[in-house]
């Protein structure tokens, strides 16, 4: 009778050593499971593209659990733990996705625009273009000169006194760089040109400033450096008298004079 | 004699709980259809979890054939969340690989149009 009920017990022992015993490593699991499971059901965006998941997480987790309290295999503890882990970062993977997926969709629709309106700013064929924008360039108070076809950025297109181009002279510019796209062989000279008042090398300085400017904007826009040449020229060559205010502001002005087609430039000054 | 069977019912109970798993079909056929899919959605590449689950299928197949249907089951169904894992992780690697992409493109764009007013 006492045999037997030390047989009894000594298998239920080896029941609880056997399967029961929770090690270190396997409460470390446990834990890891949990955390992964509260970070996941917190997460409405995981909780939205894979509900399923994180339930399935959840229950794993749950059995894990069970087992760990009553009387499950520390095995099967991990086991389970691990299953809850794993669909918990499936939850997280899928909810990255939906995110990803629906900034990707977003970020479509911005290309697709910009698109369009790149498309638009070149219309629809080259030549039609080409044709468009001749008729601009001269529009553009363009004048054929002894010295070829010459392009005059004004005044007012700068800061007063500063290098910098003002937004408004982005137009010009870009219709600029589509001619110059379109016309691959054509050169260009960029000279810059300042009024009288002042110091005569300050306005040197500042009147090949102002043509280095333009120079930078049309090659930030894609044309090759080496089509352009750039020239201060300060006080020189004034267009009008320096003595009223309108004749000063005539004189501070950048050319910008362009090649024939074969890309050849008119003689410096 | 009310000892012995208790005893008895109590060996019986551990080689249920513990022993004599029935054989996971089920789940092998499904695991393997899982890393079969990740393996194909993978496409070449290298992803931590699919070697893992290729590795735990292995095991499962090699167990089932000892008739070891425990291991099996546990090893099958570790492979099956391992290539679903996998499988997941290749198409958010994509869908980032796609997002800078995109970046990259209006990026572009926009420098084209930065003239624009």
């Amino acid at each position: 009778m006492s045999l037997l009920r030390c047989a009894t017990l000594a298998l239920a022992g080896l029941t609880m050593t056997g399967c029961a015993g929770l090690d270190a490593e396997h409460s470390a699991e446990l834990d890891a499971a949990r955390a992964s499971f509260q970070s996941v059901k917190e997460d409405p965006q995981v909780l939205r593209s894979a509900p399923k998941d994180v339930i399935r997480a959840g229950e794993s987790l749950g059995r894990a659990e069970r087992l760990a309290d009553y009387w499950g295999s520390a095995d099967d503890v991990a086991h389970y733990a691990y299953l809850s882990q794993r669909y918990s970062e499936i939850a997280r993977e899928h909810g990255k996705l939906a995110l990803d997926q629906e900034r990707a969709a977003r970020l479509e629709l911005e290309r697709q625009r910009l698109q369009l309106a790149l498309r638009e700013a070149k219309l629809i064929s080259v030549q039609e273009q080409n044709a468009w924008l001749e008729e601009q360039i001269v529009n553009l108070a363009t004048a054929q000169t002894d010295r070829g076809l010459v392009m005059t950025l004004g005044d007012v297109l700068f800061d007063a006194g500063e290098a910098r181009l003002k937004a408004s002279a982005n137009r010009t510019v870009l219709k600029l760089v589509q001619f110059l796209q379109l016309n691959p062989r054509r050169i260009v000279r960029i000279e810059g040109y300042s009024d009288s008042s002042g110091k005569r090398e300050e306005n040197l300085a500042l009147s090949r400033a102002r043509a280095q400017t333009v120079a930078d904007a049309l090659t930030d826009l894609g044309i090759d450096a080496k089509r352009i040449e750039v020239q201060g020229f300060g006080e020189s060559f004034p267009v009008a008298e320096n003595a009223s205010a309108k004749g000063r502001a005539q004189n501070r002005r950048v050319e910008i004079l362009f090649s024939d087609e074969q890309g050849r430039l008119g003689a410096t000054r | 004699m009310i000892y012995r069977y208790t005893s008895a019912a109590l060996a019986l109970l551990l080689l249920q709980g513990c022993a004599s798993d029935p054989a996971p079909t089920e789940q092998m056929r499904l695991t393997e259809q899982v890393v079969e899919q990740a393996r194909t959605v993978a496409a070449g590449e290298t992803i931590a979890e699919l070697s893992q689950a290729e590795e735990k299928l292995a095991r499962a197949q090699a167990a089932m054939a000892a008739g070891a249907y425990r291991t099996a089951r546990v090893q099958a169904e570790q492979a099956e969340l391992d290539a679903r894992l996998a499988e997941a992780r290749v198409l958010t690697l994509r869908s980032q690989a796609q997002l800078t992409e995109l970046n990259r493109r209006i990026g572009r764009l926009r420098d084209q149009l930065g003239a624009m007013p």
